[in-house]
């Protein structure tokens, strides 16, 4: 390995104890992946989030869920019973050990267990301890069970989401899929324990984060807020673009090979503008009438803007596949996009040449498979996946013994007493 | 009292316009930091053009409803970094700073002589975040992006519809919202690197880039089972699976049913709740709230196959039932049943009726000198020892152009009028603006 690739990452010699189903298990390999020792903590019978296909070649099993593999990056894992007096005592010596618990339990689940931040932090005043739940510590909805589909609903995402009448009549309010209200909670999240660990590098001072999903959902709508505080506005949904208090010109484009692009044009329509349009249609040798010399005039282009979007930039569009056009209009300073399925994104040459694809090995099945790696490069300290996740209890013989000094006959009365 | 908070002592240089960078550091700001915006009114975006400004004020630099929601929390520097004076402030700035952020193309800040060997020389533990769409390396790296490009070209828009449609896509910039998240995340992580080792660093962060893993089992489906999304039923809609279609994970935590959006009372356009059943007991707890009706307790939809089969059917009854009730009522039911539901909520519902957002503050007035006292968005986060929260409102541009320029860097009242005069502040051939010339004097 080149230095780069081994050099710690920003985060190397911070300990975080990860208690956390769906709700917490992004902020957590976001935590290890930027090189934080982050320590899985599961019940015996393995956190539920094992259980969320797909699955290695549809094999459900504890150790082959895609989506734990993805959420579960850089962490060591191992198996602990709460539920018992032996469980707890091992992890009240984890977390005299730990810089970080980040826990996603119902609220007042492990005060219940005597494992309250004032508890742990007594014998840990540098520990800093996140509760990253639906709802947040107080509150009327307090107890609320959630999903992801409910907290994009009450958050707000799909109140701005959905169809406009002609291409979907009568369409529902669109949850976008991938789990993001945990996206939303988990990126809030890191940042709240980032802000306590500075503020700890200065006064070594631990402290409680109380974060809600709800909340961080709420905030993540962009100007809707702002809409109705400032103007007392409600947003129509749109297909593929800005919600808004009244319909605007589309966006999204059928490209040839029955794919996407999204062309952001209207509100940009300048003379510029038009007569780069007009040598993009010209290279590709597309008829149009942008040469003619009214559209020098910016009131003639106004009136023209129904003709050149859904004409000519539509037009334009569906007579090339989606790439072609992404790259042609890029090239020429377009702010357009081709609209990519995921699997997509594995075949484009940027994120090739930033090496953003990481071989991940899986040393158990003696293979290695490909995963995305990181939102930005540390030129000083790399974000980097250190290891796939964690088998279940794979750590505990590593952790329990060989950290915390355990001989392996006390391990397996510990186990035989279900604490492990 | 004094308020402790957890960035106290943090000085920003924030060169970040339009959305993703500021709101990046309006969190860095609310945090504690210092957070220094450096503006011009000739090439601004982020004020203007405003869609936000209240009805009856004028539509200007100072107006933007959205602008002050996305800016609290910092001062304005209004300076011509394109001017050699300029540029001298802005080192002299950088020199006595933490960090420097900005979200501009991939060359912007080189060409301008701020390039990060630059930054380097002039603050050696610098952490400096760029925030550009594809990032400053790879073949791409000069492509445009907001937003709804970053979502397109990541995979994020193609996961949001319904299936044989086209993408119904996010319909806000979630990449700005997101790429902000990214950038004021890199940069705490920079600063604890940095105070932990005594090193800077640059963060190349991209915003398209920061999308991809977002559809993390998605892409691994694709790369360990080879198989990809553009498949029959995908997007399920809001549903976990769309019936009639092959049954497969289709990335939205347990596939279960019901899983749906379902019109409430009185049926006007946001007037929707959710309700997800993630197993047969919850499933049993909703049948028995809607008061057992033949159709539910039929057993065919006691299991979760059964329901995924016959999902229509299921759908159109529940909705038969949550269309006598209003949304709130619906979900206060349901939670009390121990059955999943939320209401869909707008943005006015969300700041007037949702009783823990009110209850979590998460909407409380700041003052601000045009637009009055105003709503803004809180923190979804309570730090026991440091809370964040909003202290200043947005700046005027260049409201605090004095104080920095004479106060912290230490020129003259006759230097800053020079500068005034020479174009380094502010545009010679631009009117000034009253307060500007309140801070003349």
């Amino acid at each position: 390995m080149t230095g780069a690739q081994t050099q710690p990452g920003p985060l190397a010699g911070l300990r975080v104890l990860e208690l956390a189903d769906e709700k917490g298990q992004f902020c957590g390999k976001l935590l290890g992946d930027l090189g934080a020792d982050v320590v899985k903590i599961e019940p015996p019978g393995g956190e539920a989030t094992r259980r969320v296909g797909p699955f290695l070649e549809d094999v459900p099993h504890q150790d082959r869920s895609l989506s734990f593999w993805h959420y579960n990056t850089s962490k060591r894992g191992v198996t602990l019973n709460l539920r018992v007096g032996d469980g707890r005592q091992l992890f009240r010596r984890l977390a005299e050990t730990a810089d970080v618990i980040l826990e996603t339990f119902p609220p007042n689940h492990l005060a219940s267990l005597d494992l309250s931040y004032q508890a742990l932090s007594a014998q840990n005043p540098r520990l800093i301890m996140c509760s990253l739940t639906p709802f947040g510590q107080t509150g009327p909805w307090r107890d609320y069970q959630s999903s992801d589909l409910l907290h994009m609903a009450a958050g707000g995402q799909m109140a701005s989401c959905g169809y406009d009448e002609v291409d979907v009549a009568g369409a529902p309010p669109i949850a976008p899929g991938g789990g993001n209200a945990w996206h939303m909670g988990g990126h809030f999240g890191c940042i709240a324990i980032m802000a306590a660990l500075v503020h700890r590098t200065v006064t070594g001072e631990g402290q409680y984060i109380d974060a809600s999903i709800h909340d961080a959902c709420a905030l993540t709508t962009e100007a809707a807020i702002a809409n109705y505080i400032y103007r007392g506005e409600t947003l129509v949904r749109q297909t593929g673009r800005h919600h808004a208090p009244a319909p605007t010109p589309r966006t999204q484009f059928r490209s040839k090979d029955g794919s996407y692009v999204t062309a952001l044009v209207a509100g940009r329509l300048t003379p510029k503008y038009v007569k780069d349009l007009a040598a993009l249609f010209d290279s590709h040798r597309m008829p149009h009438d942008l040469h003619d010399p009214k559209y020098a005039d910016p009131a003639t282009i106004a009136a023209s803007t129904s003709h050149i979007i859904n004409h000519l930039v539509a037009g334009f569009i569906a007579t090339l596949p989606a790439e072609e056009v992404y790259h042609a209009a890029q090239a020429r300073g377009f702010t357009w996009g081709a609209v990519r399925a995921p699997e997509q994104l594995l075949e484009d040459a940027h994120l090739g040449d930033r090496g953003f694809w990481k071989q991940v090995e899986h040393p158990e099945l003696g293979r290695s498979f490909t995963y995305p790696g990181e939102a930005a490069i540390y030129n000083g300290s790399p974000w980097r996946i250190s290891r796939r996740a964690p088998l279940l209890g794979e750590h505990n013989v590593e952790i329990f013994c060989g950290e915390l000094g355990l001989s392996r006959a006390e391990l397996s009365v510990l186990a035989e007493g279900s604490a492990v | 009292m004094s308020r402790r908070r957890a960035l106290d002592g943090v000085r920003v240089v924030d060169f970040s316009w339009v959305r993703a960078g500021p709101w990046a550091t309006r969190w860095l700001g609310a945090l504690g930091a210092e957070v220094i915006k450096i503006e011009w009114p000739e090439n601004e975006r982020g004020r203007l053009p405003s869609t936000t400004t209240p009805q009856g004020l004028e539509v200007n630099l100072n107006t933007s409803g959205n602008f002050n929601d996305t800016n609290v929390n910092k001062k304005s520097l209004c300076l011509n970094v394109r001017s050699a004076m300029g540029l001298k402030i802005a080192k002299r700035l950088i020199a006595i700073s933490d960090i420097v952020i900005e979200n501009f193309s991939s060359r912007v800040l080189q060409a301008w002589g701020l390039g990060y060997a630059e930054l380097c020389q002039i603050k050696p533990d610098i952490v400096y975040v760029s925030m550009s769409g594809y990032g400053h390396s790879g073949r791409n790296h000069g492509y445009m992006t907001f937003g709804p490009i970053a979502q397109a070209v990541s995979g994020l828009t193609f996961i949001s519809g319904l299936p044989d449609k086209p993408p119904a896509g996010w319909g806000w910039s979630y990449m700005d919202d997101t790429g902000g998240m990214y950038g004021a995340m890199c940069a705490l992580i920079g600063l604890y690197h940095r105070n932990m080792t005594g090193n800077g660093q640059h963060i190349d962060q991209a915003q398209m880039i920061s999308g991809v893993p977002l559809n993390g089992p998605a892409l691994l489906d694709y790369t360990v089972n080879g198989r990809g999304t553009r498949r029959a039923g995908y997007p399920p809609g809001n549903r976990a699976h769309w019936p009639g279609t092959p049954l497969v994970s289709n990335h939205r935590g347990l596939t279960s049913a019901p899983h749906n959006a379902y019109r409430t009372h009185p049926g006007d356009y946001n007037d929707w709740c959710v309700i997800v059943c993630q197993n047969d007991a919850e499933w049993q707890r909703l049948v028995d709230l809607m008061g057992a009706p033949s159709w539910a307790t039929a057993p065919r939809l006691a299991t979760l196959g059964g329901r995924l089969q016959f999902q229509e059917e299921l759908d159109k009854h529940i909705e038969a039932w949550s269309m006598t009730l209003g949304k709130y009522q619906l979900s206060e039911l349901c939670q009390a049943a121990g059955v999943r539901a939320l209401p869909l909520q707008s943005a006015e519902d969300r700041v007037e009726k949702d009783p823990q957002l009110r209850h979590r503050e998460m909407y409380t007035p700041i003052d601000h000198p045009v637009l009055g006292s105003r709503k803004v968005q809180n923190a979804p986060f309570k730090l026991s020892r440091t809370p964040a929260n909003n202290h200043l409102p947005s700046p005027l541009i260049g409201q605090h152009t004095r104080e920095l320029v004479e106060g912290l860097l230490g020129y003259t009242v006759e230097e800053l009028r020079t500068g005034f005069a020479d174009g380094t502040f502010w545009p010679s051939n631009r009117p000034r603006l009253p307060y500007l010339d309140e801070m003349l004097k």
